[in-house]
């Protein structure tokens, strides 16, 4: 199960959250654990670099992408290698609505069309698509063009 | 706002200027969602308003009941509109709202409309939002057309059916599982994610049926699996085939295992981890079969991904738990990340190297592992911490570097949970490791000059107290617990009080010294510490000269407290107050649910100041206190040794009786210890008739009855018997109680006052020879073996005849000579053929005995055994052989 998918502004402030299966009380909590792992850690690294953490039988894959950071966290199936997948496929299509490492602003001007391409990726916990191309193509409602 | 949204891919000039929802309010946006009501509907503005309602959502922003339902209905209607963009707005807006089951049936003839749409991401998404809001009835009706979708040709839709079949399997599970000639076929489609998905669902539609499982397994391991995900699910449902089915590594020929193999070649990461990571899971894995893929995982060590890494040293990690041997090849390239960035891969790394590493390379571990502890978070430490602990539990002649590092990392910053773990570790190595006992103790009496946990520290005086005493200079310590009584808080400073006492009360020649620091503690601000203080000058008696102190008084002050707290907190309870005084003997000292307490948590290890030593000493104690209290049992001399309870009863039977073998040099005496079950009887005169007539060396001398027993209200009888002195004696004893029985009224609690004879038949009771052995560890084996010399070995070999595997085997001749295993010898690596396990104790009259065990399979399944004993007596080292030849 994919349990959260987070992003969050340079200050820590969230932008989108998506939780599956986490108790609404416990939410606060992941929150503030995801921004403090990021503010303790995302300095300095890439665009892209993916850093791997792992709190108590849960799995946390992180990145940055331009201003954005994005939190993925998983457990059981949804390991730290089947997050990586689900972390490439976020920021794919995010460069894609965005067409680079999107500024804040960028981001947020984008924000329907990321929406719609997060509902394409993660359905209730369930990676459900992979590919950029094809994301692009189902947020507009056009089939897919290998079929 | 509106216009905000509008600009969007001008330079980025003035982009991070203003946010295009800076100011946004609900209120407002919910006004602006009235365009959704628009006859003429102006699509773009509607997308922006959506995208507003989103964000606030995603803001942690609530709608009202009301509210929530007002914008639902406003977004059916733009159902109205043929604007793709916009459609796929709404879906996803239906979905975010998540309408109560009322008001669903808006838009269900609207989506039943799309999902049977000619556009097929019409279809998809219906089929999307249609599973998340319907409930058993809808799906009834759509069940058609969802079992069509699973095998259209769009992999979209089939993707979505399929995902949707995955979530509606936990609320309806029957109408899903109809589905699954569909799912079956869609296994096979060309469209790799419909494959992955299929997959997910067949498996889980079918997975209590293990013979559709392996045959789905089988059939999918031979042909092609076209997705990196679906093949991970693959080779986990693989692997749950082969545990499922057993090992058959005997013969070298597990099934699947070639499969697992090949997967190690796979192009994708992911599948080479996976396959990697169920070959190490493999029960029973043989280095042959774990050399490949910890081959694979070695490489990935060294990769540039930090994910890689990370999965890497997590899966050599959990390897090393097991086959610590097999991990060693990779230690270089696990040292290079000590140093890594990411601290969770450095801590893996680190904790795995603990696992890995030998005697001599333990100083240069400690060195590297000082320089990485300053700079992670206490949730890492924590875990070296325990890390090191095994370690030096692992290696006893390491000790002094080891308790170096802990005693150096407790001075530096650290929360609670961290410095509990050091402490514990300290604690649990003074225990086991006697040479480390006096730097340990004052590694400690340093840290509570600085400590800034009154739990910790008052646990810490408490340990002190206990263990202090016994130490070559007792008086070095007394400073560091008198500072206490100055410097800290009430509660530190009663615990400091209580230690002072007990350093007075155990070394004769401190008391004075002892008593002017009492007697300053009587002026105390504290009510409690003033109390202790008074206490104990009373207690320990006379003007402080230097006497020697009253066992009594010992006894009151080192003995454990024999009732047990469950038992004192009911009596107390039940206790009315009256010109009665409470009677604390009237408290039952029979714990009722010991013996099953004890099978619910078996091994488990000594858990540092957490649990004082509450297990067998104290219990040890308490019989010998029971025993001693019991005039006829006066003259038995010291008990040598008191067995676990054994059930004579099954569980949950009328009356509940276990017995407790207590050994003495020539006697016997057996503790059976009573519990009535049945509220509406009360028992007397309980007695237990014991036949000895298959013991032929044992006679009975004494028997001490109980006169009642009511309900559940558990009571003990005693027999004794007396035996040859110093010598094994085995027996079978059979067992039946007697009893008057009167029936109870359980609502008044009176009984009758006639009561009827009867007898209630128990389990036989066996005295074996593990009874006349103690396990008494020793922290050197090879040490203790040349010290004791081979004037008194014993040779012999044994065949065991065919056992069940080497582990069981070693176990049993465990169980049958009841001696310690030492050097963690107890554990057989699996699949060895051979085993050496070292055994160390004490034989009934204090003599040591050690014991080395050199196992060997001879033949598939026959194990032959050679056993070396050692002792302080030659006749004990017979007897021991005597023990293996007769069992």
């Amino acid at each position: 199960m994919i349990l959260a998918v987070l992003f969050a502004n340079a200050e820590g402030n969230i932008l989108i959250e998506r939780f599956h299966g986490v108790p609404a009380e416990e939410r606060l909590h992941w929150r503030s654990f995801l921004v403090k792992l990021g503010a303790d850690n995302l300095k300095g690294v890439k665009n892209e670099e993916l850093l791997v953490a792992c709190h108590k039988s849960v799995y946390i894959v992180y990145t940055i992408l331009g201003d954005v950071s994005i939190y993925v966290v998983g457990k059981d199936e949804y390991d730290e290698l089947a997050l990586s997948e689900v972390i490439f496929t976020i920021t794919s299509a995010v460069k894609d609505v965005c067409g680079k490492p999107p500024t804040e602003r960028r981001f947020l001007d984008k924000y329907g069309r990321i929406c719609l391409c997060l509902d394409e990726i993660v359905w209730k916990g369930y990676l459900e698509n992979t590919e950029k191309d094809r994301i692009k193509r189902l947020i507009r409602l056009k089939p897919p063009t290998e079929f | 706002m509106a216009q905000q949204l509008v600009k969007k891919d001008d330079d980025r000039d003035d982009e991070a200027e203003y946010s295009p929802f800076m100011g946004i309010e609900k209120g407002a946006v919910l006004q602006e969602a009235r365009v959704f009501n628009d006859p003429q509907l102006d699509a773009r503005r509607c997308s922006q308003v959506i995208t507003k309602l989103l964000y606030l959502l995603n803001q942690g922003e609530t709608f009202t009941k009301t509210e929530a339902t007002e914008v639902f209905f406003a977004v059916t209607k733009l159902f109205q509109s043929k604007d793709m963009g916009l459609r796929r707005m709404v879906y996803l807006m239906i979905k975010e709202i998540s309408p109560s089951a009322d008001e669903v049936i808006i838009v269900t003839s609207s989506l039943m409309k799309d999902m049977n749409s000619k556009i097929d991401m019409y279809r998809a998404n219906a089929i999307r939002v249609l599973c998340r809001i319907t409930d058993g009835t809808l799906l009834a009706q759509i069940e058609r057309y969802l079992k069509q979708a699973i095998v259209d040709k769009n992999p979209v839709v089939a993707s979505a059916a399929l995902v949707s079949g995955i979530h509606l399997l936990q609320t309806n599970p029957e109408i899903v599982k109809r589905w699954s000639n569909e799912v079956q076929e869609a296994v096979q489609s060309r469209a790799a994610l419909v494959q992955f998905h299929a997959l997910g669902l067949l498996h889980q539609i079918r997975q209590n049926d293990r013979l559709a499982v392996s045959k789905l397994v089988t059939s999918l391991t031979r042909g092609t699996v076209r997705s990196p995900l679906a093949q991970c699910l693959l080779i986990r449902y693989t692997s749950q085939v082969i545990c499922e089915s057993g090992n058959n590594t005997q013969s070298g020929d597990r099934p699947f295992y070639d499969y697992l193999e090949s997967c190690l070649r796979h192009k994708s990461e992911m599948v080479i981890f996976e396959a990697a990571r169920a070959i190490t899971e493999l029960n029973g894995v043989t280095t042959r079969e774990l050399t490949p893929a910890i081959t694979v995982l070695q490489l990935f060590l060294s990769s540039s991904k930090p994910v890689l890494r990370f999965a890497a040293v997590r899966t050599l990690n959990k390897v090393a738990m097991t086959h610590p041997t097999s991990v060693t090849n990779c230690n270089i390239d696990m040292e290079s990340l000590i140093s890594d960035q990411n601290r969770s891969i450095a801590t893996l790394a680190i904790t795995t190297l603990l696992k890995t590493g030998n005697e001599s390379s333990v100083d240069r571990l400690m060195k590297q592992i000082t320089n990485f502890m300053s700079d992670i978070a206490d949730e890492f430490k924590i875990v070296v911490v325990e890390a090191i602990r095994s370690l030096c539990q692992k290696f006893p002649l390491k000790y002094r570097s080891l308790m170096n590092f802990l005693s150096n990392i407790l001075r530096e910053e650290g929360g609670f949970e961290y410095k509990k773990a050091i402490v514990d570790s300290i604690v649990i190595l003074i225990r086991e490791i006697p040479d480390a006992k006096e730097t340990g103790l004052l590694h400690l009496c340093e840290f509570i000059e600085d400590c800034e946990f009154t739990y910790l520290s008052t646990q810490i005086l408490h340990f002190l107290g206990i263990e202090g005493p016994k130490t070559s200079d007792p008086s070095k310590y007394i400073r560091f617990v008198y500072n206490r009584v100055h410097l800290e808080n009430a509660t530190v400073r009663a615990g400091a009080v209580s230690t002072l006492a007990k350093f007075g009360a155990a070394v004769d020649e401190l008391k004075p010294r002892i008593f002017v620091l009492l007697r300053r503690c009587l002026f105390d601000s504290d009510d409690e510490v003033r109390d202790r203080a008074t206490l104990y000058l009373n207690t320990l008696g006379g003007d402080g000269s230097v006497v020697e102190t009253d066992k009594a008084v010992k006894d009151f002050l080192f003995g454990p407290f024999d009732v047990p707290l469950v038992n004192l907190e009911t009596s107390l309870k039940n206790y009315v107050p009256s010109e009665e005084a409470f009677d604390i003997d009237s408290v039952p000292k029979e714990v009722k649910s010991q013996p099953l307490a004890e099978k619910k948590a078996p091994g488990k290890k000594p858990t540092g100041l957490g649990a004082p030593p509450s297990g067998p000493p104290s219990t040890a104690d308490a019989y010998q206190r029971v025993l001693s209290s019991i005039p006829e049992f006066a003259n038995f001399g010291n008990l040598f040794k008191s067995s676990e309870p054994v059930e004579l009863t099954e569980a949950e039977t009328e009356y509940a009786v276990n017995v407790v073998k207590h050994i003495f040099d020539r006697h016997v005496v057996f503790q059976y210890n009573c519990t009535n079950t049945i509220p509406e009887q009360l028992l007397e005169h309980v007695i237990v008739i014991v036949d000895s007539s298959e013991a032929d060396e044992f006679s009975e001398v004494f028997s001490k009855p109980l006169k009642s027993l009511p309900y559940d209200s558990p009571g003990q009888i005693f027999v004794a018997f007396e035996k040859p002195e110093g010598v094994a004696t085995l027996g079978k004893f059979s067992n039946v109680l007697k009893f008057i029985v009167r029936e109870v009224d359980p609502t008044t609690g009176e009984a009758d006052d006639d009561g009827v004879e009867d007898e209630y038949q128990l389990e036989d009771l066996d005295i074996v020879s593990a009874d006349y052995t103690l396990k008494v560890g020793v922290s050197n084996f090879r040490n203790a073996w040349e010290s004791l010399g081979p004037d008194y070995e014993r040779v012999d070999e044994y065949g065991l005849g065919p056992r069940e595997s080497l582990a069981e085997a070693v176990n049993t001749v465990i169980n049958l000579l009841g001696l310690q295993p030492c050097e963690g010898t107890e554990a057989v690596p699996p699949n060895s053929r051979s085993h050496t396990c070292l055994l160390s104790g004490v034989f009934i009259g204090n003599i040591k005995v050690l014991v080395r065990l050199s196992f060997g399979l001879d033949g598939p399944k026959d194990v032959a055994m050679k056993l070396t004993v050692r002792s302080e007596d030659e006749t004990v080292s017979d007897a021991i052989h005597e023990i293996v030849a007769s069992g």
